[in-house]
């Protein structure tokens, strides 16, 4: 007897559809899986015999092979767990044939029969309507998200439960749109006090969607502004939501319950993490914190520990917007716009910048610290600035503006730069004439500056850049500290 | 490029020199001598890993005393020294490097471009060694001697217990010339130096015309600049104390973003400057008389 199940496997961010295939002959009982499944997939057999047993489905005492369709494709994770077992209970005629083919299957099997989710749902929901398949049998947990890709997801807590729908016999209840984000929003900036020159530096990057490179001495605040970002950075689209939810669904980042990503997400991975967890790789591949941090915020905290090479690797991303990873089995391309704050501090020993503590560095050390990170990657960062100690009267201080007054500010002047972004004035010109020769700006430097000050002008809602704009936009450039003129 | 040797009792030795006990007997030039060593010079040296104090006033004295048409003398080491050549520049004015290495040698190598742009500004780096001798340590007390010899004055801006910087000053009192000592912090290492040269009897500089006077020279007028209000706010701010950014944005009651302009345009017009996120006034403000 043969039975077929579809079941969708990823393949970077997309899923491609999979045939299972479940033969009985007779011969000695016996239980084979082929298809380049790995080593995950392969354990699938203990998972399913269990399961199947433990549903209290009869296991066909035959000589059984699983085919995974196409062949050439190498199969991973514990998704092929239920489409196996449904295979299967179709072929020993356990379940009807015809019902099987109208559903897609995805999910792992516990030993006690139950079923649990696995990441990327809903891009295996999205491709099985794209073959034509209106049903997808998931784990309950899985199936508000599988819901988003516009299909009928079946939830199904155990694989009997999965027995008695596809017999008839149990009605799931429907699903409908998952309901709205509501677990803790995004730290506010109320809890930033004093900081004045950073807030400001902020609301500009997030504006105009500036790269941010922030100096200073340990334990002034750096890594917490930079984690109050997202809540200021426009509001994702339903179509960038959707993105954001199949990345993080794919990498299993989704938190529970919560399927639609409600927030730019913010991303901050350590400076010890390997080059292709930063920008993607592996057999996979899969998608690397930068692909992560998608339509939101990357922050690499103490920048120059990073390794070179990771540094290096998200050029391209900055420049590109996404991430392309060759592979001998095809190129894979992966999104990757995201705001870029790096935080440093000004030598290595970290006391630099603070007046407190006296910095035990010598000019060598700093320099190489300095030069740990190429100009093709400083020239990235549109606002540079030093955070300094904040004093006790400021930490005492009353809280700061909220974020949601910063983030209105914010939409508008992101509208204003889409649709009528503020040209250069001549006053303006003339004073970044000036900085030119006095500060000796590069080309691109000086294009940096420009694109800055029409963000400032769009924050201060005029259609023409005024000195004031120009000036403000001068005093983010690279400062000479961290040895990078502009 | 010029490169040119003057002998010991040779044309053009420059007498100052010839004060010293043991003067050079060779002075290897690069660039154009003509007549630098007839106007008055003047020494500016100290610490390499000096603080943004000591450059911010490094470079202020330099610039303020080659305004005046002094020829401001120093070592092209990092720090203070570099500062001194930087601000001369910058005022446009004549500026002359003692290289304890031979005058082909670019030392300290990232200073080589500062080396062409002061022969560029009709300046002098000269050097008693002949072409090709390596930097040494035990070649700069020497060195030292020459940059005392060559000023009338010594001005020491930021000198530890133990700085190269003192063994000028000592050059320049054995010579009867004047020593400046800029006054720091008693607290601070970097101060030490040059604030025990004042209690040995160092004149103190509190501004350039202490310098100048004793030249008997006039400060030249440094052109007025129009601000904005703003800017001018932060300008009277920063010539109380030098402060960070949010601290101004406290005590003038401005803006963040109109801070942050003002700063610019104070840069811009070169009364203002930055370093490890503190701001300062590039001018010593006048003194009552």
């Amino acid at each position: 007897m043969l039975a077929r199940a579809t079941t969708h496997a990823l393949v970077g961010l997309e899923a491609r559809s999979i045939e299972v295939e479940a033969h009985l002959q007779r011969g000695v009982p016996g239980f084979a899986i082929v298809g380049l499944p790995d080593k995950g997939v392969q354990e699938a057999k203990e998972r399913v015999r269990s399961g199947i047993a433990s549903a209290e489905l009869e296991w066909p005492m035959r000589r059984i092979t699983v085919n995974l369709a196409p062949a050439d494709l190498r199969k991973e994770g514990s998704g092929f767990d239920l489409p196996i077992a449904l295979a299967i209970l179709g072929a020993s005629q356990q379940i009807p044939l015809d019902m099987l083919a109208e559903h897609a299957a995805l999910g792992e099997l516990a030993l006690d029969g139950r079923i649990r989710p696995v990441p990327g749902a809903i891009v295996a929901a999205e491709a099985a309507r794209r073959t034509g398949l209106a049903k997808l049998l998931c784990a309950a947990e899985s199936a508000p998200e599988a819901a988003l890709a516009g299909i009928e997801p079946i939830p199904v807590r155990h694989l009997a439960e999965a027995g008695a729908y596809l017999r008839g016999r149990h009605e799931p209840e429907p699903v409908g749109e998952p309901p709205p984000y509501s677990g803790p929003p995004p730290p506010d900036l109320r809890d930033v006090r004093g900081q004045e020159r950073a807030r400001r530096a902020l609301e500009i990057a997030a504006a105009g969607r500036h790269n941010l490179l922030l100096g200073g001495p340990p334990g002034t605040g750096k890594t917490m502004l930079a984690r109050r970002l997202p809540g200021i950075l426009p509001p994702l689209t339903r179509e960038e939501a959707l993105e954001v939810t199949r990345i993080h669904s794919v990498a299993g980042a989704l938190p529970a319950g919560q399927p639609l990503v409600a927030y730019p997400p913010f991303r901050a991975p350590h400076h010890t993490a390997s080059t292709p967890a930063i920008v993607g790789g592996g057999p996979g591949p899969r998608p690397g914190e930068a692909t992560l941090a998608h339509r939101g915020v990357l922050l690499l905290d103490e920048l120059g520990e990073f390794s070179r090479p990771s540094l290096e690797a998200l050029r391209q991303p900055l420049e590109d917007g996404l991430v392309a990873i060759a592979r001998i089995g095809g190129r894979h391309v992966f999104p990757a716009r995201f705001l870029l704050v790096g935080t440093m501090n000004l030598c290595p020993c970290g006391a630099r910048g603070d007046p407190g503590v006296e910095c035990s560095c010598s000019p060598a050390r700093i320099a190489a610290y300095r030069q740990k990170l190429s100009r093709a990657l400083l020239d990235r960062f549109d606002l540079v600035l030093t955070v300094p100690r904040a004093r006790s009267q400021e930490v005492a201080g009353a809280p700061g503006e909220l974020s949601s007054a910063v983030a209105e500010r914010v939409v508008a002047a992101d509208r204003r730069l889409r649709e009528r972004p503020p040209l250069i004035g001549e006053a303006a010109g003339t004073v970044l004439g000036r900085a030119v020769d006095r500060l000796g700006l590069s080309a691109r430097g000086h294009a940096r500056i420009a694109r800055v000050a029409a963000t400032i002008g769009a924050l201060a809602e005029v259609d023409e850049v005024l000195p004031e704009h120009m000036a403000e936009a001068l005093s983010y450039r690279s400062p000479s500290e961290l040895a990078v003129a502009a | 490029m010029t490169y040119g040797v003057l002998r010991r009792g040779g044309a053009g030795y420059p007498s100052l020199l010839a004060q010293l006990h043991d003067p050079p007997a060779r002075l290897h030039l690069r660039g154009d001598p003509d007549g630098i060593f007839e106007r008055p010079a003047v020494a500016v040296v100290g610490a390499r890993s000096c603080s943004a104090y000591g450059a911010q006033v490094a470079r202020t004295v330099a610039r303020e005393l080659a305004g005046a048409g002094v020829v401001v003398v120093s070592g092209m080491a990092r720090g203070v020294d570099a500062e001194a050549h930087r601000g001369a520049l910058e005022a446009g004015g004549t500026t002359l490097a003692v290289l304890g290495c031979g005058i082909d040698r670019d030392y300290p190598a990232r200073h080589a471009e500062l080396a062409r742009r002061i022969v560029a500004g009709a300046g002098l780096v000269v050097s008693e060694y002949e072409p090709g001798v390596e930097p040494a340590p035990w070649r700069f007390p020497a060195r030292n001697r020459v940059i005392a010899g060559l000023s009338l004055a010594t001005v020491v801006v930021e000198a530890r217990e133990r700085s190269g910087a003192l063994i000028t000053a000592d050059f320049a009192l054995e010579l009867g010339r004047e020593v400046f000592a800029v006054p720091g912090e008693i607290t601070a290492a970097l101060s030490a130096g040059t604030n025990r040269l004042i209690r040995q009897g160092a004149e103190p500089l509190l501004g350039t015309e202490d310098v100048l006077a004793a030249l008997g020279l006039e400060a030249a007028a440094e052109p007025t600049v129009e601000l904005t209000d703003a800017a001018a706010r932060v300008l009277d701010l920063l010539a109380d104390a030098p402060g960070g950014h949010d601290e101004l944005v406290r005590s003038s009651g401005l803006a963040a973003s109109a801070v942050a302009a003002a700063l610019v345009e104070l840069e811009l017009a070169g009364l203002a400057t930055e370093a490890d996120g503190i701001h300062r006034a590039t001018r010593i403000p006048e003194r009552a008389a």
